[in-house]
């Protein structure tokens, strides 16, 4: 298989998942079903259950994963280290706390300004790097940093829990352990902007991402700013992060996985930014719908599949004798 | 030089110890003050009120922060001298989080809301998540670094984490309770579990004094400690129970507490030197004094709500673990080829 195909791979895989989530659920719809909700003439019912319950899911679900698995591969390719992902480094943490405090900063929306889940991002992907003293290729030192300072923010969002009232507490409860229950249009379109913006500045950089895979000195060689071309991509790793935590809570792992078995399908180079993006609307909508379905009717939350799969994952990686081989 | 400084820590720590319990029992909601404690500690208060704010609300929580420093100070040093891991916790590596996981498995399925099932349920989840660390610290056949093991601590708190966050949202009617079970309160007067708790914390701590001397063998190397005719393995049994046994049993008391079991065996090798013999102890009394404080300022700062004591032990735990990390640049060593 040439490189091209193997990266593309992802697509037909992500196209029937994407069917079986508009068809999958309580009822089932027939194909003939969905296309008559999406393109009519169907009923009414039909209709409101497509296009406002399965169809912004799905498109939340694909909005999370892309932004998660591509934040995922801009920061391993950014601190060369494959453990390296927004929910390990605080950033997930940072944006949940953001909501947190919007939401007792303005009592009155639940969850309104989802927003603020990309701006604490940054904050939180700036300050981690200042604690561990720049994204260095030492080992686990920034992980552990950013477990320090997730567990921090961790507690900041308890006591945030803790004072607001229950109905809140509840509802922020229940979004921070990462849900795509109930997401309307006006957030997933707010946020699918938002990501097409930042994907396509990805693109614009794409160039010079290409680069970090180069030791630091060839880089500088090249005439590139390392320091700036750091600091952009981390923001950008961080302003993705904080898009999928803004709609989907903090999902776990997504970020983590979803590179490396992107270099799997294209093992030379550094880590392939587009393909990591569609495998992590893969993973998204995987366990979404896995989520949805395995212990119909009770429903179970995307990030509770997801921490539930990506803890003996990220075990498994850690125990293999040989860490990292190639390919 | 060394002696004098010893005793005199050996004066002051359980002199401050006191002090902080006596604070305890002196600060906080109720409008019992300083004054009233001193005359009902010395049986001349025969107020119903004060009788109730300090002997059915104060005392137990006293009780229970002294248990609960002790306990994961205790499990702190045991873990970090099996694992040879000066990072390792029971919180950063999954303990608490299995022990969590196994009440919220009892309360919601099996409705084991009985203090007897409650502490049963929690050991069964604190042993099973020890017995995990213990592997994983076995697995890369002594070459585990010690932020890896971290790592894989966090890779089991999240599965655990994520099943019994589900617990909490599939039985409602336990979120309420659960959100702030959780957060490791020390508030909540469970009347029957109290003492259960303590003995089991005695029988713990006492079983940690017990493992002092295969324990020194074993920080020796395996081969040495052989020689000396202390077994490596029973040895690490023996730790990893008394581990469970105690984390168990103060999560069952009073939800996952974090960072504790990092910060006073920390504190303690500082004051008191590398041997287990004379860390253990310190850690037990710094680990005591160190929850005492954190419940003062839990119910002091944000009067007259409540700051979770969880909180509080992560504002001076987390930052520890970023300074300890940046400081040691052995910790960030690593198999070569594990990174890319």
């Amino acid at each position: 298989m040439t490189k091209a195909v193997r990266r593309l791979a992802p697509i037909p895989l992500l196209l029937v998942l994407a069917y079986a989530a508009l068809v999958a659920g309580t009822p089932r719809l027939s194909a003939s079903q969905v296309y008559a909700g999406l393109f009519g003439p169907g009923s009414d019912w039909l209709f409101t259950l497509v296009t406002q319950f399965r169809l912004p899911r799905l498109c939340a679900a694909l909005v999370v994963g892309i932004g998660l698995g591509a934040a995922g591969a801009l920061l391993q390719n950014l601190t060369r280290n494959r453990l390296a992902s927004p929910d390990v480094l605080g950033i997930n943490d940072g944006a949940l706390l953001a909501l947190a405090l919007s939401l007792i900063l303005n009592p009155s929306g639940l969850l309104g300004p989802w927003w603020c889940a990309v701006a604490g991002a940054l904050i939180t992907a700036v300050f981690t790097l200042l604690a561990a003293g720049g994204v260095g290729t030492r080992g686990y030192r920034v992980l552990v940093v950013g477990l320090g300072i997730a567990s921090l923010l961790r507690a900041g969002f308890d006591i945030a829990l803790a004072t607001l009232p229950i109905f809140h507490a509840t509802g922020l409860y229940a979004f921070s352990v990462g849900s795509l229950a109930g997401r309307a249009w006006p957030v997933v379109t707010v946020a699918a902007a938002l990501l097409g913006i930042l994907l396509t500045v990805c693109w614009v950089i794409s160039r010079a991402l290409a680069l970090l895979c180069l030791h630091d000195d060839s880089i500088r060689g090249l005439g590139v700013n390392l320091g700036q071309l750091r600091f952009t991509v981390l923001m950008l790793a961080a302003a993705l992060a904080g898009v999928a935590v803004g709609v989907g809570g903090p999902i776990g792992f997504v970020a983590l996985a979803a590179p490396m078995l992107a270099q799997r399908l294209s093992p030379d180079g550094g880590i392939p930014v587009w393909c990591s993006a569609s495998i992590g609307a893969v993973l998204v909508t995987g366990a979404d719908l896995l989520g949805r379905i395995a212990a119909a009717p009770v429903e179970v939350p995307v990030g509770v599949v997801s921490g539930f799969l990506g803890g003996p994952f990220l075990l498994w990686l850690l125990m293999r004798p040989k860490a990292y081989g190639a390919g | 030089m060394k002696a004098p400084k010893a005793a005199l820590l050996g004066v002051l720590l359980p002199l401050s110890v006191l002090l902080l319990a006596f604070a305890s029992l002196s600060f906080g909601a109720g409008g019992v003050g300083w004054q009233d404690s001193l005359h009902w500690l010395l049986g001349a208060s025969g107020d119903a009120h004060v009788d109730l704010v300090l002997g059915e609300l104060r005392l137990p929580r006293l009780l229970k922060a002294l248990a609960l420093g002790a306990a994961l100070g205790a499990a702190g040093v045991l873990l970090q001298t099996v694992t040879r891991n000066p990072l390792a916790e029971t919180g950063l590596l999954g303990v608490n989080s299995g022990a969590a996981l196994g009440v919220a498995l009892g309360i919601a399925w099996f409705a084991g809301q009985s203090p007897a099932a409650q502490i049963g349920w929690a050991l069964g989840g604190a042993s099973l998540g020890s017995l995990l660390v213990l592997l994983l610290a076995r697995a890369g056949g002594g070459q585990t670094s010690p932020l890896r093991l971290v790592l894989a601590g966090l890779a089991l708190t999240a599965t655990c984490h994520s099943l019994t966050a589900w617990l909490a949202l599939v039985s409602t009617a336990y979120l309420d309770r659960y959100r702030f079970w959780l957060l490791g309160s020390l508030a909540h007067p469970h009347a029957g579990l109290l003492w259960p708790g303590l003995v089991l914390i005695g029988v713990g701590l006492t079983a940690a004094m017990a493992l002092v001397r295969p324990l020194s063998a074993l920080a020796l190397g395996d081969d040495l400690a052989r020689a000396l005719g202390q077994g490596p393995a029973p040895a690490r049994v023996g730790a990893v129970t008394v581990v469970a046994l105690l984390t168990g049993t103060s999560v069952a008391l009073a939800g996952p507490i974090p960072f504790l079991g990092l910060i006073a065996p920390y504190c303690a090798r500082t004051l008191a030197g590398v041997t287990i013999a004379s860390q253990l102890p310190y850690s037990i009394l710094l680990g005591s004094a160190l929850m005492l404080s954190a419940d003062l300022s839990s119910r002091l700062l944000l009067a007259p709500f409540e700051v979770p004591v969880s909180a509080v032990l992560a504002g001076i735990g987390a930052p520890l673990l970023i300074w300890m990390v940046n400081r040691d640049a052995t910790l960030g060593l690593m198999p070569a080829g594990s990174e890319r």
